[in-house]
């Protein structure tokens, strides 16, 4: 069927890079501008295989020239719909440069091709040819689109005229991704780029989180994933969902069991003290508690001076990283912020007391108009006694608890959980986790979660075949 | 297959004037090569006569400080490998890419996982990549690069230079690079240095590939800033870059 095109269309030829030296023009580019669109039409606006040019063609072009360039498809079909252009658009950049002697760099109007002059002197001649070789991959590899027709336009003022449109376009389209959530969707995705160094981290990435080291979003995954399934980004059924408020999914769980052998068998996303995400050491920012308020502090990479409790940064970087879950400390990306489940088990915004002032103004438009002069920085308080008193000034929602606790607690032992969302319990005594081999004398006191309750012990023996690996004592929940 | 060579050594070995002479030798007999600069503490631009403008850690930075700006849904392969392409100098047989500034803070983990993907695909596209890389081998550590067909250690005559050789040689055995083969070559040879390398090089159990003599034409050009791509046939260094390339069947 390729016969009929002076090129050979194949994957292998994706990666081929035409140097200056071999390029016989360059169409849009970081020099030039243009843009590729593709757009779903009704049935009857869409004639199949039409092809039309505004501007010059190939031919006309002279040996080393630019020229800008935009493309834009109109797809039509019974199961076409709008939310499927940005996914057709992406296979353009695959499909053109599954065309020898033609690569495509890049996307949306930013995009950048070259035709080397090999092609040219095969017969390569027209983009007419280019364009029918790209309407009949559509077809053949996305079955679900009935009639396409391409416009391509090399003319600048034409281009300038409807750049503008596109852009409209890529506008409303992401105004629509932002309004993604982990309930739209079936697949999370997993990432294990820091395993290296934090070997049981888990790290889970879903619409309303963001991956810890705030680089790698939902769609990245799924790019990533799509690409390379087995590679260090990869898809995560998220299984049934078990807890709305606290975001715990059975296929996030049983992730956590395999990711991390063993060690956590349950993560809850949008949760601070219960079984919160695991932190692994690149994260941009992280949270604390603060027991004398009750409330949950956080302190970015970038904030170079001392938190409320006294202690920086690096410091309880130190102590929260490695691929553990900590309760009282949780790492996160910045983006976490914005997300509409943002600890939401433990209270969201209003359980958040301080934070840096740069970091506070870097994500104040998703802070709740009410709190916003609520939250203490460095420039309001400096230690725990003065945040206090700002907190109390202030009104904070936080103090709320303080008389809540203060009038409950001589009642807490016939005291049941109250909707699901759980007081940290970090009174308890932490259960100690003791590795063989470690020197007497030095007994890290890692936190673990779950140690609710009293009475009785409970002993697990784990990986005990032959020998016994380790033993943890903690009081039974 | 693209043949992978890196060039590496302690500051002051001229190196970096080793590298340029391979990739004069490299363009002449017609073999595309894609250069790398990955010494901060050098300037490979300087000694092939061009000027780079952007450099790898530029464009990782711009990456690392777009992360929260950039549309969600958006390739970000597709945008980092766009700008690498951007930033590569294109030159008469040869492709150059600087490597440049060092990461900042901050997680770079995905970014290099980006990175190695594309860098992987664009060697692809050469005869030969040659690395001027800085002793400590910091971007195979980093597997930027995954393989070294041919590691060459430039060193001077001191018996503490041919030291550096035999540092290198283990740290390689450290990374998790695969590396085929390591020669070295000693530069800025005299009369009076020839017999002692040679026999410390054997001594050390090194593989010496070939001698550079101390060469007027080089230093009067290095004082002046000028490139080494030009050369003439007749200077006592590219003579012997000649050779040593016959002996690598480059």
């Amino acid at each position: 069927m390729a016969d009929e095109f002076p090129f050979e269309i194949s994957p292998m030829f994706e990666g081929e890079r035409i140097r200056k030296e071999n390029m016989y023009v360059e169409l849009a580019g970081p020099k030039s501008i243009g843009f590729e669109l593709v757009r779903a039409a009704d049935m009857n606006d869409v004639e199949d295989g039409k092809f039309t040019l505004i501007g010059p063609d190939l031919a006309d072009m002279a040996e080393g020239s630019r020229y800008p360039l935009a493309m834009i498809y109109k797809i039509a079909g019974e199961l076409v719909e709008t939310d499927l252009e940005s996914i057709v658009e992406r296979r353009n950049h695959e499909f053109q440069n599954y065309i020898q002697g033609l690569m495509h760099l890049n996307q949306r109007d930013d995009v950048w091709l070259r035709v080397s002059k090999d092609a040219v002197k095969k017969g390569l001649n027209s983009f007419e040819q280019i364009a029918k070789a790209i309407m009949m991959l559509f077809k053949n590899e996305l079955p679900f689109i009935e009639k396409v027709e391409t416009i391509y336009i090399t003319d600048q003022a034409e281009i300038e005229k409807e750049i503008e449109m596109a852009r409209a376009v890529y506008k409303a389209r992401d105004d629509r991704t932002k309004g993604l959530h982990d309930e739209d969707v079936d697949t999370f995705y997993g990432c294990t780029l820091c395993q290296s160094f934090a070997p049981t981290n888990v790290c889970v990435i879903t619409p309303d989180r963001i991956s810890l080291c705030g680089a790698i979003n939902w769609f990245d995954g799924r790019a990533a994933a799509k690409v390379d399934p087995e590679g260090p980004q990869f898809a995560i059924e998220k299984g049934e969902l078990l807890d709305a408020a606290s975001g715990e999914y059975s296929g996030v769980n049983a992730l956590a069991k395999r990711l991390s052998s063993g060690e956590y068998d349950r993560i809850k996303l949008h949760s601070f003290f219960e079984y919160p995400h695991t932190s692994c050491g690149c994260f941009e920012v992280v949270g604390f508690y603060i027991p004398e308020v009750d409330g949950i502090g956080w302190v970015d990479r970038d904030f170079a001076g001392t938190a409320p409790n006294g202690l920086q940064f690096s410091t309880m970087a130190g102590q929260t990283g490695g691929g553990k879950q900590v309760v009282g400390f949780l790492g996160i990306g910045v983006n976490y912020f914005r997300s509409p489940k943002f600890i939401q088990a433990d209270g969201g915004w209003e359980r958040v007391v301080w934070m840096p002032n740069m970091l506070k103004q870097k994500v104040v438009e998703s802070i709740p108009q009410e709190l916003k002069d609520k939250i203490a920085t460095e420039e309001d308080v400096k230690d725990v006694e003065s945040l206090k008193n700002f907190l109390k000034e202030k009104d904070h929602p936080i103090i709320k608890r303080w008389i809540t606790e203060e009038e409950e607690a001589p009642a807490e032992e016939e005291k049941e959980e109250v909707s699901g969302i759980s007081q940290p319990q970090l009174q308890q005594p932490p259960v100690q986790y003791i590795p063989q081999n470690m020197p007497s004398g030095f007994l890290p006191s890692v936190p673990m979660t779950g140690s609710s309750g009293s009475g009785g012990v409970k002993i697990v023996l784990k990986n005990a075949k032959v020998t016994v690996d380790r033993i943890i004592i903690k009081k039974i929940e | 297959m693209t043949r992978i060579i890196a060039v590496t050594g302690k500051g002051g070995t001229g190196k970096t004037a080793i590298t340029t002479l391979l990739i004069r030798h490299l363009t002449k007999g017609n073999k595309v090569v894609l250069a790398v600069d990955a010494d901060p503490d050098t300037n490979l631009p300087e000694t092939l006569g061009c000027k780079v403008h952007r450099t790898i850690g530029d464009v990782k930075e711009f990456m690392h400080e777009e992360r929260e700006n950039l549309p969600p849904d958006v390739n970000k392969q597709s945008i980092l490998e766009s700008k690498i392409y951007e930033i590569i100098e294109e030159l008469p047989g040869y492709d150059l890419l600087v490597m440049g500034r060092p990461e900042g803070a901050g997680c770079y983990c995905y970014v290099n996982n980006l990175l190695r993907g594309i860098m992987n695909k664009l060697v692809g596209n050469y005869d030969v990549l040659i690395i001027d890389a800085e002793a400590g081998l910091e971007h195979f550590s980093r597997k930027i690069f995954r393989q070294i067909n041919d590691l060459i250690v430039v060193t001077d005559g001191s018996r503490r230079g041919l030291g550096t050789a035999e540092r290198i040689r283990e740290l390689v055995e450290e990374l998790e690079t695969d590396v085929d083969h390591i020669y070295v070559i000693a530069n800025k040879v005299t009369d009076s240095t020839r017999e002692t390398i040679s026999s410390t090089a054997a001594e050390l159990g090194l593989e010496l590939i070939g001698m550079v003599p101390l060469d007027e034409m080089i230093v009067q050009r290095d004082l002046a800033g000028q490139s080494l791509m030009e050369l003439p046939e007749d200077s006592p260094a590219v003579k012997e870059i000649e050779n040593i390339s016959r002996k690598l069947n480059l």
